[in-house]
């Protein structure tokens, strides 16, 4: 070995050569594909929403131009959770409420919940369907709170009346599978559409229970337990009362109910 | 009689004999009626009546009582359900029971006794007719001789399963235990987890929807019935969840459970009989016990506002679940615990403490006792060995003394 | 010709990473549930291990030993994250339920041991054949245990529906322990059992 090859000289050049060679590489690669995962995960969530909605199926599996083309009667909106108001002004494209929650100037926390949410961010994109009058048809809401393991993530879709479910879906979650890894499971997931999430009073009184129960129209609102996975079902049900609680979407749907009342009232 | 007509047909399987490969079948029928022929008599051996054929049999001796609990109370629970409104089970079970012209009252001792075994017994034939074939297989190819210990393990193995368990399910899982907690370690005496247990962990976290819910009564639910086992209830609602019930129930065993756990005083009596015997280690028992003991002051102690389970008592904890049955059957197995006396406390004990960390901390898991001696099992030879150690350091320091 | 041959298939049985020298085992209990997920993250790995030989060894008469690691960290996390870019681009579902097993190939002993061990003192062609080779040994035994725990675990395999489940009304109740690591751990054991009764060799002399 020659005395250069050791030297520190020639190491530092050798380790600066190889460094920004592989710098270039690797950033390379990452702006060339950046638009290409940006699209793939917009079109993903574009998926689970319309999952949510019922509009695709379960186990359907549809091309990117499909998904375009049944989510165009969709729009994201964002909202501002502060003040249930919606915030047009701000931007939605490649907007991430899971990670604005790491930040503190976009999020606050929120007071112990049995949905063990810590932190919400200060906007959340929901996305409205509105039929041929420019009437809220459909409205699909985030949700996400813990399971057993897990955080559990999905979406609630709920009707024009801002009550009745119609889908719920969960796309990332950790429970064990066969037992609270059910939430995902299609069978699970027939039982929502018709369940109504509201009581007359107006509070939040949909839950999982234990057991069996009744079909929407008589027993609106309870839904079968997840068998032997207790906590995974109280999961769901906490994170439904929070979402749709005071500390969620509360005042954006009451925000909303006035809007509607107030167009049936012109 | 007998004996001659082994005797008779001893030549054939010894060496050269035309039935040589079978030596193994024919020894264990043999050893099984009789004392081995073969018996140590020079001065320097221990003599002693005992083997591990004698050992294996007090074993189901001690067993016996908690056997006729399991029986009588897989009977007792259905026919407490279908008082309670349930229908019973549309299986052959009941159809027997029909047809035997038996009543489904609770109070029917016999009608009971029979319904309970129509569930255990299956269950039990199917272990030992599983268990046995690989044990068959297993001694033929390795050439050794057939031995015993699985007439425990497959007596343990039913006792630790719910009575509504399809039986394709117990065929796997003592495959399962006997293969992998066993065989694969080079047989009897080398494995280092307790086969049965092994074959009801391997069916926990296979079949979990099958293994929670409405297995443990054989019958249909009946509204306000959940089916649960007390465990479960602990779990969920704590002390509130036993309330309804008496202590003196849950020790005795008149509570749901898998068939042959739910009575602590079954397994008391057992524990005595193997103790005065000197088989099962009393100080394994008692280890377990002084564990639970402090584990659960510990978290009553505590406290815990959002899960209830913290507040059971020790008292509770020994007659819950698998408690009794892990500490007289399971945690004194000779072969997967700690081997020194020191060892076996602190085996003991740990198994105690994780039993009621898991049952109360771990939210999936109600029941500890099967994984708190399945993790202690692995961490054995480790006591030992830092027993051993110490033992030696201590004899070296006192020969170095001037 | 008879060496290349032999870099490339030994690791397949004889040497395998997975089996013989127990290394990768924790991407292999994870990725594994699915065939889809095992082939793709097989496929991953062929390639950073082919490709990060080659490149080790072509630098081979030129890395300072005092830097030699450094180096071949740094060319291997490049491949990886050029991997998980592209597989975020082109296969996205597969790559989120890959997660962050893809970029912990970096931490994968079979690439850094393969780069320390065989790159550094052969040529490059040679290089390329042996990470090549202990890729595919990896990856022959992520498709074996995917294919019995998608089998057994979820009654499909590569999606498709090969065992009726009891939910959906056929015979199969699917095996829970098949789908949690532990499975993995019991599949990956019984593979090497039966690989070292094929091949007694294998078997460790016992310590005296």
């Amino acid at each position: 070995m020659s005395a250069s090859r050791s030297g520190a000289r020639y190491t530092l050049l050798f380790s600066a050569i190889v460094c920004v060679v592989c710098a270039v590489l690797v950033s390379s690669a990452a702006v060339v594909l950046r638009d290409r995962q940006d699209s793939n995960s917009e079109l993903d969530r574009r998926r689970n929403v319309l999952r949510a909605a019922g509009v695709l199926g379960e186990d359907e599996t549809v091309s990117a131009e499909e998904v375009e083309r049944r989510f165009a009667s969709f729009t994201a909106v964002a909202v501002d959770l502060r003040t249930g108001e919606e915030d047009p002004s701000f931007d939605v494209s490649g907007y991430d409420a899971r990670r604005a929650v790491a930040s503190p100037d976009l999020s606050r926390a929120v007071e112990p919940n049995p949905a063990q949410v810590t932190r919400v961010a200060h906007h959340a994109v929901v996305y409205k369907q509105l039929d041929a009058d420019g009437r809220l048809s459909l409205l699909v809401l985030p949700i996400e709170g813990k399971g057993l393991w897990s955080t559990m993530y999905g979406f609630l879709a709920l009707g024009a009346d801002l009550n009745t479910v119609r889908g719920l879906t969960f796309y990332q979650h950790g429970e064990t599978p066969g037992l609270g890894g059910e939430v995902d499971s299609a069978r699970w997931k027939a039982l929502w559409p018709g369940r109504e999430v509201f009581d007359d009073e107006g509070d939040v009184a949909i839950q999982v229970i234990r057991g069996s129960a009744g079909p929407p129209e008589q027993d609106p609102h309870r839904v079968d337990g997840l068998s032997g996975a207790t906590l995974t079902s109280r999961g769901v049900s906490a994170m439904l009362r929070f979402w749709l609680g005071p500390q969620g979407f509360g005042p954006y749907l009451d925000q909303l109910r006035k809007e509607v009342r107030g167009e049936q009232g012109a | 009689m007998l004996r001659r007509l082994l005797d008779g047909v001893a030549p054939r399987f010894h060496k050269g004999g035309s039935l040589e490969r079978f030596y193994p079948l024919y020894e264990a029928v043999d050893t099984f009626l009789y004392t081995p022929g073969m018996v140590t008599e020079g001065p320097s051996h221990v003599r002693d009546a005992i083997d591990l054929k004698r050992i294996m049999s007090l074993v189901v001796v001690s067993l016996l009582g908690t056997v006729a609990m399991a029986i009588y109370n897989t009977g007792l629970q259905a026919h407490r359900a279908i008082e309670a409104g349930a229908a019973p089970r549309d299986t052959w079970q009941t159809q027997a029971m029909e047809w035997l012209g038996l009543s489904f009252a609770s109070g029917d001792l016999v009608a009971c006794l029979v319904h309970g075994a129509l569930y255990f017994v299956p269950v039990l034939l199917t272990t030992y007719t599983v268990g046995g074939l690989w044990e068959g297989l297993f001694a033929q190819v390795r050439r050794h001789e057939l031995n015993e210990g699985f007439l425990v393990t497959g007596l343990l193995i039913p006792l630790t399963l719910p009575a509504g368990i399809p039986l394709w399910q117990v065929a796997l899982g003592t495959s399962f235990g006997v293969v992998i907690g066993k065989e694969i370690f080079g047989g009897t005496g080398m494995n280092i987890l307790n086969p049965a247990l092994t074959a009801r962990a391997f069916l926990f976290f296979a079949y979990p929807a099958e293994m929670s819910g409405n297995i443990w009564v054989a019958a249909g639910v009946a509204d306000g019935v959940t089916g649960a086992t007390l465990l479960a209830g602990a779990s969920e609602q704590g002390m509130a969840a036993l309330a309804d019930v008496s202590w003196w129930d849950a020790f005795l065993g008149f509570v749901p459970g898998s068939m042959g756990e739910t009575s602590a005083l079954a397994c008391l009596l057992g524990a005595v009989l193997l103790v005065v015997t000197g088989i099962g280690s009393w100080r394994v028992m008692l280890g377990v016990a002084i564990g639970t003991v402090a584990a659960a002051a510990l978290l009553n102690g505590v406290g815990s506002v959002t899960n209830p389970y913290f507040a059971v008592p020790f008292w509770w904890h020994m007659v819950l679940g698998g408690w009794a049955f892990g500490t007289v059957y399971m945690a004194t197995d000779p072969v997967t615990a700690a081997q020194t006396d020191t060892g076996r406390w602190v085996f003991g004990a740990l198994v105690g403490v994780l039993t009621v960390l898991i049952r109360v901390i771990n939210p999936a898991y109600p029941e500890g006792m099967m994984l708190a001696i399945l993790f202690m099992n692995v961490f054995a030879p480790t006591i030992d060995f830092f027993v051993v150690r110490a033992n030696v350091e201590r004899r070296r320091r006192r020969v170095s003394l001037p | 010709m008879s060496k290349a041959h032999d870099v490339l298939v030994d690791p397949l049985f004889n040497t395998n990473p997975i089996a013989l020298q127990v290394l990768g085992i924790c991407s292999a209990l994870a990725v594994t549930t699915r065939m889809q997920t095992a082939v793709v993250m097989a496929v991953a790995v062929i390639f950073v291990t082919g490709s990060s030989n080659f490149f080790v060894s072509l630098l081979r008469n030129r890395i300072p030993s005092n830097v030699r690691i450094i180096v071949q960290l740094t060319v291997i996390a490049s491949l990886v994250i050029v991997v998980d870019q592209v597989l975020k681009a082109y296969l996205f579902d597969v790559s989120r339920q890959l997660s962050v097993f893809v970029g912990l190939i970096i931490t994968n002993c079979i690439v850094m041991g393969r780069a320390e061990a065989f790159a550094m003192q052969n040529p490059p062609g040679l290089s390329f054949l042996d990470g090549v080779g202990n890729g595919f040994g990896y990856g022959l035994i992520l498709l074996g245990v995917g294919a019995f725990r998608e089998v057994l675990g979820a009654g499909s395999f590569f999606g498709w529906p090969v065992l009726a489940l009891v939910a959906d009304g056929g015979w199969y109740t699917p095996n829970g322990l098949m789908v949690l690591a532990p499975g993995a751990f019991f599949l990956i054991g019984l593979f090497i059992w039966a690989l070292r009764t094929w091949k007694p060799s294998q078997v460790e002399a016992p310590e005296a």
